[in-house]
Formats: structure tokens, sequence, C-alpha cells
């Protein structure tokens, strides 16, 4: 009788299906008015969490921009051949054009040994004591810019040109910039640790803010409790909550960041005025910022379902 | 509806709040629990309500057996129970409305449906008037029926009142008990605890005495003969 009855008093199906979206809807805008209505609270948890991602966020970004500087740099890599006094200009360049035409080379320049010395004199201010020189002392260069700037395949073709009989110094500058690959990879590996840490960091504060706001709601989930709510229906305004903690963390930390970049984006212009260079600086992409928002949110998600395992099922009625 | 046998309740620590209690109350039934305070008439209804469990004996509820039921089932069956407190239980941070409301709200009812019923529940009850009111502005009395209202709204089979006059003077002690009977004239079956004896030798429903968590007087049909003679030798 008792099953007959509960059956009867149920809402038809297709209004419960409806009812259950309804709920959800609800608690998300519920939840969502809990943390407008009380906004010092919303602020300061959202600003903690913004701020606390802003630093991995702020970091990823940082090294985004080196990274594109390196790439810039990895692929200006040159070797300069210097070419045996004895080798005249005409078997200079032919060996150029046979070196042009290697597979992994993109690019070669010649410079003659007349060159190089109008070159030294005009930028080098040692023009009058070059004059007082009987010979010029400058080799023909032929400069090479591989068409690979992987670190195995350039060392490989420095080592095939340096093997050439006109060949005297092969010369790759490049040490410094796999130094600074290292120095990069480093870095790389520091965000990751920091960034996991921070996560957790918002885990644990958005699990302490529902933590509070279960302990401020105990009255309610008691009495919800003993009219027949489930433990999902009690669960899920904590979890909407939790959801839009970290969702307004998430847009603040870029926020955060953007305004940081626009606050160096005035001295950097002007260091490219110095240097001449083109570097623009690289913000967010429309990839980053979802995948920033998402994970935050995510977060969010995770770190009111912990709180709230740990603490719901303890408040029972007595 | 409720079937106890040889019910025992011990707490921790050893007191025994409820002592090989037996009973049976019909579908459609209007009883009292009466008896001194700690005589173990809130632990009765907090078994019926899945609040705690027995230690001995056996607890039924519809036929379900509430000693073995498992923990994700009991939102449903208290589903058909409504329960009030003597201390109202409001939620003080919403309206009258959305109190009374709360239980189909739970139970995934339209917003149509929901307001209707809702106001039905507050007109029973005579506070349709204050449905936008806010419980703290409402007197002892009014918050009783509003705390009533909620408990009916999703017309249970079962009502539970747990000294629902305790704070009241006596006339709106004798309303509140006539919202009772109302409710257990269209069919619901209702279990009051009160000690307010004179309110309930008015009444005329059966009784259900405790004393010291023993069942001492059981005017039930079912009742045990052996059990009635307490009150005529005068023990109690």
């Amino acid at each position: 009788m008792a099953r007959t009855n509960t059956k009867r008093r149920r809402p038809p199906t297709t209004n419960r299906i409806s009812a259950y979206l309804l709920h959800h809807l609800q608690s998300l805008v519920f939840s969502f008015g809990k943390i407008y209505h009380a906004p010092a609270t919303t602020i300061m948890t959202v600003a903690v969490i913004g701020i606390t991602l802003s630093l991995p966020g702020g970091f990823y970004l940082f090294l985004k921009n080196i990274d594109a500087l390196s790439g810039d740099l990895r692929s200006s890599t040159q070797i300069s051949l210097y070419l045996d006094l004895k080798t005249s200009e005409k078997q200079a360049r032919a060996l150029e054009k046979s070196i042009a035409a290697m597979d992994d080379v993109a690019v070669t320049r010649f410079i003659s040994r007349e060159q190089s010395l109008e070159d030294f004199r005009r930028d080098s201010g040692f023009g009058k004591s070059i004059d007082t020189l009987s010979s010029n002392p400058l080799p023909h260069t032929i400069v090479v810019e591989p068409g690979d700037v992987e670190t195995f395949t350039v060392r490989s073709l420095q080592n095939r040109l340096q093997a050439m009989p006109e060949v005297e110094i092969a010369k790759l500058d490049t040490e410094w910039l796999e130094r600074l690959y290292t120095i990069i990879e480093i870095a790389k590996r520091s965000v990751t640790i920091i960034t996991i840490l921070f996560a957790f960091a918002v885990l644990l504060i958005i699990g302490n803010t529902i933590r509070l706001d279960i302990q401020n709601r105990y009255q309610e989930i008691i009495v919800t409790k003993l009219i027949g709510a489930t433990d999902a229906f009690i669960r899920r305004p904590f979890l909407y909550g939790g959801i839009w903690y970290g969702l307004l963390g998430g847009v603040t930390s870029w926020l955060i960041v953007e305004i940081g970049y626009l606050a160096i984006s005035g001295p950097l212009a002007r260091l490219n005025l110095l240097y001449k260079s083109d570097m623009n600086l690289i913000t967010f992409s429309f990839q980053d910022f979802i995948v920033l928002i998402t994970s935050s949110t995510l977060l969010g998600l995770a770190g009111s379902w912990i709180a709230v395992a740990r603490h719901l099922n303890q408040i029972e009625p007595t | 509806m409720i079937e106890f046998h040889n019910v025992t309740k011990r707490y921790e620590g050893g007191f025994e709040a409820l002592n090989n209690v037996s009973l049976q109350l019909d579908d459609g039934q209007m009883a009292f629990i009466t008896g001194h305070s700690g005589a173990g008439k809130s632990t009765l209804l907090k078994i019926i309500a899945l609040i705690e469990k027995p230690t001995r004996g056996q607890a039924l509820l519809n036929r379900v057996n509430l000693n073995t039921l498992p923990r994700q089932r009991i939102p449903q069956l208290r589903r058909n129970i409504g329960i009030i407190f003597q201390d109202h239980q409001l939620l003080f941070d919403r309206p009258v409305f959305d109190n009374v409301a709360l239980p189909l709200h739970i139970q995934g009812y339209r917003p149509q449906e929901i307001a209707k019923r809702t106001r039905a529940a507050l007109d029973k009850v005579g506070l349709l008037h204050k449905e936008k009111s806010m419980p703290i502005t409402l007197s002892g009395g009014e918050q009783q029926r509003v705390g009533i209202a909620r408990a009916v709204v999703h017309k249970p089979m079962l009502l539970l009142a747990d000294e629902p006059t305790g704070n009241l003077d006596p006339v709106l002690s004798r309303e509140i008990m006539q919202i009772f009977v109302d409710f257990n004239q269209v069919g619901v079956t209702v279990l009051v605890a009160s000690h307010d004896l004179r309110l309930i030798d008015e009444l005329d429903k059966p009784r259900l005495t405790l004393n010291g968590g023993k069942l001492i007087l059981n005017d039930l049909n079912h009742s045990d003969a052996d059990q009635r003679n307490g009150i005529i030798d005068g023990s109690y």
C-alpha cells in the first residue's frame, strides 16, 4: 500500500524531469544570488582566488613571451664560414653555390674579403690603422642559415662544413642560446610546480569557504533533510556556489594578469624602440582564456565537492 | 501505519529512552503520546521519523522495516510524513510562503502547482494573508501554524507533532489541536506528543502513556490488557 501511495503522490515523470532541470537552474541562480547578496565575503574569496591564480597565469605568459623571443633568436641561427686565405673569390663563389644547394641549408650569403674590409673600416673606427696594413688580413666569408634550427642537425651541418678543405673555421655562435634554452626549461618546470601548488591552494580556499557556508546553513540543512530532501538536492546549491567562486576567481585572475601586462607594455615599447626590435607582447589567447576559466571553474567544483563530501553527511537531525 | 514490536532504544552511555515498547497505530487513527519529560515521547517520534534507530526490536512504517532501511531510501520515506516541532524549525531567512513551499520544492513540483498547494495550506491554517511576511515578524502561535502548513502542504499520510503547543497559551493550544483533529477527519494519521493533559482530555482520542521509557497505558484497539491496568491501579 505504501508503494502505490507513494507513486500516486509523485508528480508525472515528464514534470519530474523538467522539475529536476528547474532545480538545477534554481540552484545556479540561488547560489549566485547568495554570493551576490554577501558582497564582502564574495569579493574577498574571489579576490584571493584571483590573486592566487594570477601568479601561475602571469608566469605562464612570461614564459610564452620568452619562448616566442627565443624562437626568433633560434631562427636567426647562422654558421659563419671563414675560408682559407688562399681561396680565390671565384672558388669561394662556387663553394657558396654548392653549399646553397645542400638540403639542410636555407640561405647563403657571400661576403668578399674586400667587402669585409670595407665594413670593418666603416664600422670599427680603426680605418686609419687598417690603411697601414700591407695586405687584407680578412678571409672571404660565407654566411649559412640552416634550413632546420634543431640543435642536432645544425651541429651536423656545422661539422660537414668544417670538413670542407676550403673552410678554415665554421663558427656556430649559439652556445649562449643553448644555455638560455636550458634556463627556460628550468623555468617551465618551476611554473608547472607553482601551478600545481597554487591550484591546490585554490582548492583549499574554495573548500574552506564552502565549509563555512555549510556551517552557516546548518539549520536549513537539518530542516530540509527532515522533510525528505535527498543528499543530491542538499548538495547542489553548494556545488554551484563552488562553481561560481571558481569562475569569478578565474575571470579576476585573467583581469589581474591583463592589467599587469598593460602596466609593463609602456616600458617594453621603449625597449623595443631602443633595440630596433619589433617584438610584440603576447597576452592570453582566446584558447588560454578558455583553459584558465575552465580550470578555475573545475577547481571550484572540486573544492566544494571535497567540502560537501566531508561535512554534509555529518549533519544529521538529532 | 505504525507498528512497534518490543522496541528498545538505548543511547550511548546506557540511558534507556524506550524499553520494550509495542504498539500499533492504524491508518487514519489519531493518538496522543503523553508522559513526563524524559519519558521517551520524543524518542518514539524520532524512531518513526527515521532520526533514530531502535537498539532492539522492530519498528515498521507502512510495513517498511525502519531498522534496516538503507540511508538513501530515508528521504523518500520521510516525504510521506509531516513533522511539526515544538520550536517550529522555520527558516528565518525567507518569507512564510517559501518556508511552506519547501517540501513541494524538494519533491520537484512545478512552480504553478507549488503556488496553488502552498496557498491552500496557508489558507487551511488561516495565514494566507501573511504569505509574504518574514517568520520573525509573526507571533509564536502564527509561527507554529506556519510549521503546520509546511508539514501538511505535500499531503502526507502521517502527521507527527512533538509538543506542538509547548509554548502557547491555552486558547492558541486548543486552536492548534483542532487543526490536527481536522486533518485527521480527512484521513491523515496523526500522532501528537504532548504533556498538556487537560487539552488531551477534551479531545477524546486514544492515548499512549510513557513512563521511564515503558508504555504504561495504551488506549489503542490493539492494547495489552496488562498495560491498561497500569492506570487503573494508579501507578501513573
